[in-house]
């Protein structure tokens, strides 16, 4: 009973491993969302200290580089994030959008498909976030 | 057979999962169902006469949740009635400014806390169980617990009104209106609902874990209803957004109780922190009232489109997308205070984010109903209205985040409208929606469908009388919370408007409220499934029986009263898990969080009064301070322990009296879990993670000051004592150390050790707390804020090393006394996990206070 493989209902895909319930967790959809609240939180407290406490000590132009930096790097992880869930939706493989069915694999699929559209939803979010860096140059 | 040397919480189910269609097609005697019906019925029999009021079940205490948040609503729309009247002429006195800011304060804050989010708690705890097919949630008395705690508060709350003494600097309790504010109207609003804010986190906890672990087995992530994935995404946002206004309120009552000056500038303190820590909470909350809502539309419109809802992934996504983006917004609240434009930026871009997901579910149900053949019953058209409101407050919503928009509306009746019409759209219809839809469920009868028809028309058009036009008084420079207005500035017609659509939107509450209490005796019995649903609450039994399921159904479709045709023939002949109570002890199981394996038969509680007594002790702790009587509040805040001590000790984590069961099926399931299997400790953990989230917010606090002046902490100060405070985070840890030492030996069976560090420990604890308490004994917290803030939070750790203290003693008496073994470890492991994040909580504090000032 410890193993997951007793309640499988059978699936084209005969692999035993691949749909196992240890390997799946629903923190992993979470993880694009919490980088955007990284990347959030990180710009918005990096900004107020610097405008608040250091800004005759560097220029704001050194810090948006910096941010923007960090952007660069959360948006590359984010979609690879969106991308290993791709993956794991499978829908070129299946042809499947929707994954209704109560077995292992539809489950497996679904979190993919969960997890690559939040993958979407906060690249987005992150690339929103970034504009003000952008546009604005000044803390005024 | 099971091996006495395995640990209980250890030992696996045995036997066939899934079952087979050949066992499931297997009938089940006459004369067994009888007697297996005879022991249920017995085991959940509601207690009678004045007893009825211990009950527990989610089925009572879930009615009784219900209808006291909807009496405080009906209060707060009376207060609202009652300015209208004021409004009504220019220069009326009807009504005196001072109660006027009394009416709108409480008026905003009764709706919010009273009736909002305790309305989502309420609603869920009566229909979550039976959508996931299970008798009852994880931990009855903790619902009704917080039901009494809830019930206490609120009455003392909107009490407050009859005798004149309610706050009165608007539902945001600004600060320095409201730390200067004479008489008790502010300490009844923050002691007051921080009671409720405890409450509303407590149910959230409890609706968590329902949702994870209380699920049918079979029934994986992507099968379970929609509805139970807001649960989630909703308790998880009220776990991390009540809990910085926890921290905001305590750091309030300490500035009003003892003068400490977090929010006083002439000592450095900040009313802004006030700003940021209320809306931290205050912008989640809107998403937290209203994807609730969005949760009932979830569950109607499959119904009235007859078919099952598109895009469910996507409506997953959207419900955890919302619920992360909408902490991102907070800052829009505070458009107008002199924050860098560029940090303004990040919250309009959130701001603007934040529309996609809620757009995409609205998106999701259209394209349902397009798909569907839809039928216009009642609650499809409060959907529908709902729908109509909710747009046009969206676009005012747009419109406001906009930060140069909203410097010129700001505080002024546009708002007013604004907010309205997202309440109204996002709340009121979709929640009347769901009384019409689930009444069938709660209470086996119909409502009328004519009086249904009235109350909509009344309120959807009061609705628009009232507030259309006030976006206009807004335009027209109409201030908010203003007791009266002088004539000549073109808004007198406007506001007789509003008020003659107040009154049709009373009348239309009226209606409904009638129709929900007027006798019904004579009804004849409702057909089962009235609307001809999917989803598993209309598996109910009619005439009503008291023990939920008749048995718990293997799940394998999104909509199994559609897709699983013998379904509820089976359930009904106890053909499925749990047919039988033969122990007559109330049971439910409990499965895995992912694919809702079967892994554990849980032992729920039954009637009490302790949990009463319990609250009402909570409640005079909370209360009592109002009034600075400190002695009473402290004895009733042990008596509360006491209450609560007797609660866990009698009725949690016992060793049972055998450790596998029979539950049908082929299939023998444990009844004892420990560790991260047993739902015990999930709601440890899920209440340690709001708890450390407050302690978060007080470490951000320390740093916001020393952004927000330039002197924090101010030049030459006395700084703690450095060698107490590390000799005090020490010994802290080395408690840690012995908690989670004590845990592995008792496990290995070396019972006399575990004795050994158990009782050492709380004396370290208590070293610590003492030294905590040492290194800051020279600091006066009247005469800073950076004092006052080392205060706070040496009070935060030594409040909690006190729970520690409690909790290590708890260990070593159930050691002692036998409920606690080897074998039987759940209690240890529960605590270990408090003791984890007690540990972090001290070393970040000991940095806090000892090392991180020096370096500022
Ligand atoms: C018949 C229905 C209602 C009417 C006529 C009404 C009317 C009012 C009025 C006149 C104000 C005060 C405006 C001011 O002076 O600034 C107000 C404020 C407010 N209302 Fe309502 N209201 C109604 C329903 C609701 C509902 C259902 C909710 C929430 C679920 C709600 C939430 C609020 C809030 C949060 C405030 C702000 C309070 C403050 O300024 O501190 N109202 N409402
Ligand atoms: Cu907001």
């Amino acid at each position: 009973m410890r193993d997951s493989d007793h309640d499988r209902q059978p699936h084209p895909r005969g692999d035993a491993h691949e749909f196992a319930e240890e390997r799946e967790s629903l923190w992993r959809i979470t993880l694009a969302p919490t980088i955007w609240a990284f990347h959030f939180v990180i710009s918005y407290a990096a900004v107020s200290v610097y405008c608040f406490r250091y800004d005759h000590l560097a220029a704001m132009g050194t810090l948006r580089a910096a941010l923007i930096a960090m952007t660069a790097l959360m948006l590359a992880a984010i979609a690879w994030i969106g991308w290993r869930a791709f993956q794991r939706w499978d829908v070129r493989g299946t042809g499947e959008f929707s994954n209704p069915e109560g077995n292992a694999e539809d489950r497996h699929q679904f979190l993919g498909h969960a997890g690559f559209l939040l993958a979407l939803i906060s690249f987005i979010g992150v690339v929103y976030d970034t504009l003000p860096l952008i546009v604005l140059a000044s803390c005024r | 057979m099971t091996d006495h040397r395995i640990p209980a919480g250890d030992l696996a189910p045995e036997g066939i999962y899934p079952p087979t269609e050949e066992m499931l097609r297997a009938p089940v005697p006459d004369a067994v169902q009888a007697r297996q019906k005879e022991n249920l019925r017995r085991a959940w029999k509601t207690p009678q006469g004045w007893r009825y009021w211990t009950a527990v079940n989610n089925s009572e205490v879930g009615v009784w949740y219900t209808m006291t948040a909807f009496v405080f609503m009906l209060i707060a729309g009376v207060m609202a009635l009652l300015m209208r009247l004021q409004l009504w002429v220019p220069e009326n006195d009807l009504i005196s400014a001072d109660l006027f800011n009394q009416l709108f304060t409480m008026h905003g804050s009764a709706m919010m806390f009273l009736f909002a989010v305790p309305m989502f708690e309420a609603i869920s705890i009566l229909i979550l169980p039976a959508f996931l097919g299970a008798r009852d949630m994880p931990f009855p008395r903790l619902s009704a617990y917080g039901y009494w705690a809830f019930l206490i508060g609120g009455i003392f709350v909107i009490g407050s009104i009859l005798f004149s003494a309610a706050p009165k600097a608007g539902w945001f309790m600004y600060p320095p209106l409201a730390t200067l504010e004479p008489g008790i109207g502010s300490d009844i609003w923050l002691l007051g609902l921080s009671f409720i804010e405890v409450a509303s986190i407590a149910a959230a906890v409890e609706l968590i874990v329902g949702a994870l672990k209380c699920r049918p087995p079979g029934m994986r992530v992507n099968v379970m209803p929609l509805y139970a994935w807001y649960v989630l995404v909703v308790g998880g946002m009220i776990l991390f957004a009540f809990p910085p206004l926890i921290a905001g309120d305590f750091l309030f009552e300490l500035e009003r109780s003892f003068d400490w000056p977090f929010f006083d500038h002439t000592r450095g303190g900040d009313p802004m922190l006030w700003q940021h820590l209320f809306w931290i909470f205050g912008h989640p909350e809107v998403y937290i009232i209203f994807l609730p809502s969005i949760a009932i539309a979830a569950m109607v419109v499959p119904t009235v489109a007859r078919r099952p809802i598109l895009g469910y992934s996507w409506i997953v996504l959207s419900a955890v997308g919302t619920g992360f983006l909408s902490f991102g917004l907070w800052v829009h609240h505070m458009f107008t205070t002199g924050l860098p434009n560029i940090s303004l930026g990040f919250f309009s871009a959130a701001s603007e984010a934040v529309v996609i997901p809620t757009g995409i579910q609205l998106f999701a149900f259209v394209a349902t109903l397009i798909a569907g053949r839809v039928k216009m019953t009642l609650p499809m058209l409060w959907i529908a209205g709902a729908l109509a409101i909710f747009t046009a407050g969206g676009l005012t919503g747009v419109m406001v985040a906009i930060a140069p928009f909203d410097w010129q509306v700001h505080d002024t009746y546009f708002i007013v409208a604004h907010l309205h019409y997202t309440l109204f759209g996002g709340m009121i219809f979709p929640v009347i929606a769901g009384v019409y839809y689930f009444f069938p469920f709660f209470r086996k009868k119909m409502l009328s469908e004519r009086l249904g028809r009235w109350s909509f028309w009344l309120i959807f058009t009061g609705f628009n009388i009232t507030f259309l036009p006030m976006h206009l008084t807004g335009l027209l420079g109409m201030p908010r919370r203003v007791y009266t207005y002088p004539q000549g500035l073109g808004i007198d017609w406007l506001n007789q408007i509003s008020t003659v659509g107040a009154f049709i939107v009373a009348a239309g509450f009226a209606v409904f409220a009638w129709d929900i209490v007027r006798p019904k005796k004579n009804q004849p019995q409702i057909a089962r499934n009235p609307w001809g649903a999917g989803t598993l609450e209309w598996s109910h039994e009619i005439p009503e029986t008291k023990w939920g399921v008749r048995s718990i159904p293997h799940i394998t479709t999104r909509y199994p009263l559609w897709d699983q045709p013998d379904l509820v023939a089976r359930m009904d002949a106890g053909r499925y898990y749990l047919p039988d109570a033969e122990e007559g002890l109330r049971e439910t199981i409990v499965t895995s969080v992912i694919d809702a394996r079967p892994i554990q038969v849980q032992r729920v509680t039954g009637p009490a009064y302790v949990t009463i007594l319990a609250a009402g002790f909570t409640g005079g702790a909370f209360i009592f301070p109002t009034f600075h009587l400190y002695p009473p509040a402290i004895i009733c805040a042990a008596f509360a322990v006491v209450s609560i001590l007797y609660w866990l000790w009698t009725t949690t984590a016992r060793p049972p009296e055998k450790d596998m069961k029979d539950v049908g099926l082929g299939l023998s399931l444990p009844t004892y879990a420990a560790g991260p299997q047993a739902v015990g400790w999930w709601a440890v953990w899920i209440t340690m993670l709001g708890d450390a989230t407050a302690f978060a917010s007080l470490v951000f606090g320390v740093f916001f000051y020393w952004t927000s002046s330039t002197a924090f902490p101010p030049p030459g100060a006395a700084h703690a004592s450095g060698s107490l405070v590390a000799l005090a985070t020490a010994a802290l840890a080395l408690s840690w150390a012995l908690t989670r030492g004590a845990r592995g030996l008792n496990r290995a069976g070396r019972v006399g050790l575990a004795r050994g560090a158990l009782a050492l420990a709380p004396l370290l604890t208590l070293s610590g707390m003492g030294g905590f308490i040492l290194s800051v004994i020279d600091l006066d917290p009247t005469s800073h804020v950076y004092p006052a803030m080392m205060w706070a939070l040496m009070v935060w750790i030594v409040a909690h090393g006190i729970v520690g203290t409690i909790m290590q003693l708890y260990c070593l008496a159930g050691s002692i006394f036998g409920k606690l073994t080897p074998r039987y470890d759940a209690d240890l492991w529960n605590v270990t996990l408090f003791w984890h994040f007690l540990g972090l909580t001290a070393l970040v504090t000991g940095a806090m206070i000892g090392l991180v000032p020096r370096l500022m």
